[in-house]
């Protein structure tokens, strides 16, 4: 069901550009600069001098000047703009538009492209002026139908107005789901209506001259303004609600945000709509490795299950007989016990899957003991025992370990805070997704420090520091961007400068790429010290599996 | 934009404490940079030799197969080696490295005992699984290992080679050869034509050259 509505997702996310329908680039320039694919169906060809030919994707012109066509610096080399815009004027006449983005590949000078030069300069690596383009770039002994696909598309690329961008204004949204836990909701508003109201403080504060230097033009400051868009109902309509929102109050990106069963409509949204979806309280996201758009602190329970996979299975030590897997059946473990139960019957290891029916909405969990002491029965000390549980369940726990391999969701358990029963303290594995709370202790001066200066009481530490950081990852960003809202610009900077960012909050470090979109790979697996409130006990070194 | 890790720290920290974007603090050498960088360049595969003294550090990495390898051990098996930085999901720099590797590969053919090697920069997102397919996608066959392993192992293997840069979207192309144990590392700056390596390969690893020192 998901991976079909994904499936359709992909589909018209892949034909749809940055703006309306009418103006939608032609799809054969797109295909050729986004996956280097000719209108004939054959594969673009690059070559260079020195070798290193290139054909179909990795031809592709998106690899070096990007989606946006706004390029980029990598290591030593500048990868120019080359949306016509740019390169149909003097890079000169370009410093004055102050439409135009202000890109760090750019370089003034006082020529212009025309089709022609444009397409020599393409097919022969010399530009109009003589100088010869940076080995980087291959050639492209493009046929004339293909070069005017091309030429077309770079003349509508990152030309449509951007949504949410006023001249005063930068309107962003952040997304609370109907079953979001309340006090983490709340928590997390009160952080970003503070970052926002702190925002527009700094700027009412300065009065900055507009100095007649290049990178001073460009830069108008804008004041954030933030849209809650809660939704409500069921999943189904979600994607629904959230297109009537982006109608009536347009953003530009979507900033962190809270769910906690479901998620993927969401995720629906921001790739369907181009519209950036910046790192959301999820511990379970949407995982598909050409979506753009959206872009989480990690992959939550599934990267759990992957480390508990890893532990089980990879290792040369004794493997377990059989891996009993126990989740309530309209949770998010649903989706963490599949994954793990693929890599069990990967590695020949049988596989029971024990549901245990919808939890009831009031967190009470009277009734929860009977029910996980039915679903643990028969689980022997052969057996691997997975619990994929909330804090409730965990504190319903009854009787005896019944095995030394007991594993539990450390994002669904409540971390260092578990409520395990003594008598499962010791015996059980915990996996833990974040850096160790002594570890990050000094990190956590920053948010820690912020919330106290802003007089927030600390009620859900995690989701505040993860709200935190997405505010500030999202200001520097647009600082780097130097006011180009571009909203493709923005993810492309993301993937720049994020992995250089050394103070992450709960995460030993973040990074992203071009097609990464979880921004911290690996975690621990511990166990709970015999007090609640000592040091947590790492089994190994943080792993990324 | 090439920065140490230490000022991106400093920027951070003073910016986070200001509440600032660090891009406020940054931006005046941006554009400078850029355009100084911009003239450093090497147009048309200007490649440059040097020669140096590198140490294989003492660290434990993973190869593709999922084995953990002593890095020293790994390199020091007697065959020539040549060498080189990747990561699976860069998309402008790496593939030319990459494709120029493979042209080495296919020029030598597979009974030369040659050991190639491509270490990734971006280890947690490289797993072995990833370098498999990554190794797959620019045909490399046996002769041609990738490895990758711990943040600490990954930065100790780039900074024994000069190739440290603090952060990997801030990489170079550079290839380095050694005929053999103890012998001098050929450091290859810029973008190497395969057949710039071949002729490296010939000259270092000819009897003359291993004979003498
Ligand atoms: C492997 C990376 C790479 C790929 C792929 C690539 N380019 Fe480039 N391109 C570059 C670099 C680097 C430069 C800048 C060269 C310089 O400044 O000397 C450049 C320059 C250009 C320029 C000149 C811009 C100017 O300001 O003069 C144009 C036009 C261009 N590329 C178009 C394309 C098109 C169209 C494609 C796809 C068909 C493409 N490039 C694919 C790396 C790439």
């Amino acid at each position: 069901m998901r991976s079909a509505a994904l499936f359709t997702a992909l589909l018209c996310a892949a034909g749809s550009g940055v703006g309306a329908a009418a103006e939608r680039p032609a799809p054969d320039g797109e295909n050729l600069y986004r996956h280097g694919q000719l209108p004939t169906g054959a594969l673009l060809a690059g070559s260079r001098d020195f070798g290193a030919n290139v054909t179909g994707e990795t031809a592709a012109c998106v690899n070096c000047h990007r989606r946006s066509g706004l390029g980029n610096v990598e290591g030593n080399i500048v990868i120019p703009p080359i949306i016509a815009k740019y390169l149909y004027r003097t890079r000169q006449a370009n410093v004055l538009d102050l439409t135009l983005p202000h890109v760090p590949g750019f370089t003034p000078n006082g020529w212009a492209y025309t089709d022609e030069t444009l397409a020599q300069v393409i097919r022969t690596g010399v530009r109009p002026n003589g100088q010869p383009l940076n080995a980087l770039m291959p050639r492209y002994a493009l046929d004339d139908e293909s070069m005017a696909a091309l030429i077309g598309y770079l003349k509508n690329l990152t030309t449509e107005p951007v949504p949410g961008v006023t001249d005063t204004t930068l309107h962003f949204a952040t997304i609370v789901t109907p079953d979001a836990d309340p006090v983490e909701k709340k928590a997390m508003l009160e952080i970003l209506q503070r970052f926002f109201a702190m925002q527009r403080d700094v700027i009412a504060a300065e009065s900055r001259p507009m100095r007649a230097s290049r990178e001073i033009m460009y830069r108008v400051t804008r004041r954030w303004q933030l849209h809650v868009w809660e939704l409500t109902g069921a999943p189904e309509t979600w994607q629904r609600q959230l297109e009537d929102h982006l109608a009536t109050e347009p953003v530009f990106a979507v900033i962190s945000g809270i769910g906690r069963r479901e998620w993927s409509p969401v995720h629906r949204f921001c790739e369907h709509n181009s519209i950036p979806c910046l790192l959301p309280n999820v511990d379970l996201p949407v995982v598909a490795d050409n979506d753009f758009y959206p872009v989480y602190y990690s992959r939550g329970v599934l990267l759990e299950a992957d480390l508990i996979a890893t532990r089980l299975f990879d290792s040369t030590a004794v493997q377990p007989r059989r891996l009993v897997q126990v989740y309530r059946s309209n949770d998010i473990g649903v989706a963490a016990a599949e994954a793990l139960a693929t890599r069990a019957k990967a590695a020949n290891i049988a596989v029971e899957q024990r549901a245990v029916p919808a939890s009831p909405e009031s967190r009470g969990a009277s009734s929860s003991g009977a029910a996980l002491k039915r679903a643990i029965a028969g689980v022997d000390r052969n057996d691997a025992l997975v619990l994929w549980l909330r804090e409730s369940d965990l504190a319903a726990l009854r009787g005896d370990v019944p095995t030394r391999s007991v594993y539990i969701s450390g994002l669904m358990g409540g971390l260092e805070s578990a409520p395990l029963p003594v008598r499962w303290r010791a015996a059980t594995l915990m996996t833990y997704p974040y850096d160790l709370p002594e570890l990050r202790r000094v990190r956590m001066n920053f948010p820690l420090g912020w919330f106290k200066v802003q007089a927030i009481p600390v009620t859900a530490e995690r989701v505040q520091t993860n709200t935190y950081l997405a505010c500030v990852i999202l200001s520097e960003t647009l600082g780097h961007m130097l006011d180009s809202f571009v909203r493709d610009f923005l993810l492309e900077r993301m993937e720049m400068m994020l992995s250089r960012r050394l103070v992450n909050g709960y995460f030993p470090r973040l990074g992203l790429a071009p097609g990464q979109r979880f921004a911290s790979k690996g975690g621990y697996v511990v166990r709970l010290p015999a007090t609640a409130g000592d040091k947590l006990l790492a089994q190994g070194a943080w792993s990324t599996p | 934009m090439s920065r140490s890790p230490s000022s991106w720290l400093i920027t951070g920290v003073v910016a986070m404490a200001l509440g600032l974007a660090a891009g406020d603090l940054a931006r005046a050498d941006d554009s400078d940079d850029n355009h100084a960088h911009h003239h450093a360049v090497p147009t048309q595969s200007a490649a440059q030799r040097t020669t140096a003294e590198y140490t294989i550090p003492d660290v434990d990495l993973v190869r593709e197969d999922g084995k953990v390898v002593h890095a020293r051990a790994e390199f020091d098996d007697g065959r020539p080696v040549l060498l080189g930085f990747i990561f699976t999901t860069c998309a402008a720099i790496c593939p030319i490295t990459s494709a120029t590797f493979r042209q080495f590969q296919d020029k030598l053919g597979p009974n030369e005992p040659v050991h190639i090697a491509s270490i990734s920069i971006d280890p947690e997102q490289d797993t072995p699984s990833r370098l498999r397919q990554y190794a797959r996608k620019f045909g490399a066959g046996a002769n041609w290992q990738h490895y990758t392993g711990a943040v600490a192992a990954s930065v100790a293997m780039q900074r024994a080679f000069e190739a440290y840069r603090g952060d990997k979207m801030d990489h170079a192309a550079v290839a380095f050869l050694r005929a053999a144990p103890g012998k001098p590392w050929v450091r290859i700056d810029g973008f190497a034509a395969a057949d710039q390596l071949i002729a490296e390969y010939r000259a270092i690893t000819a009897p003359s050259a291993l004979a003498s020192r």
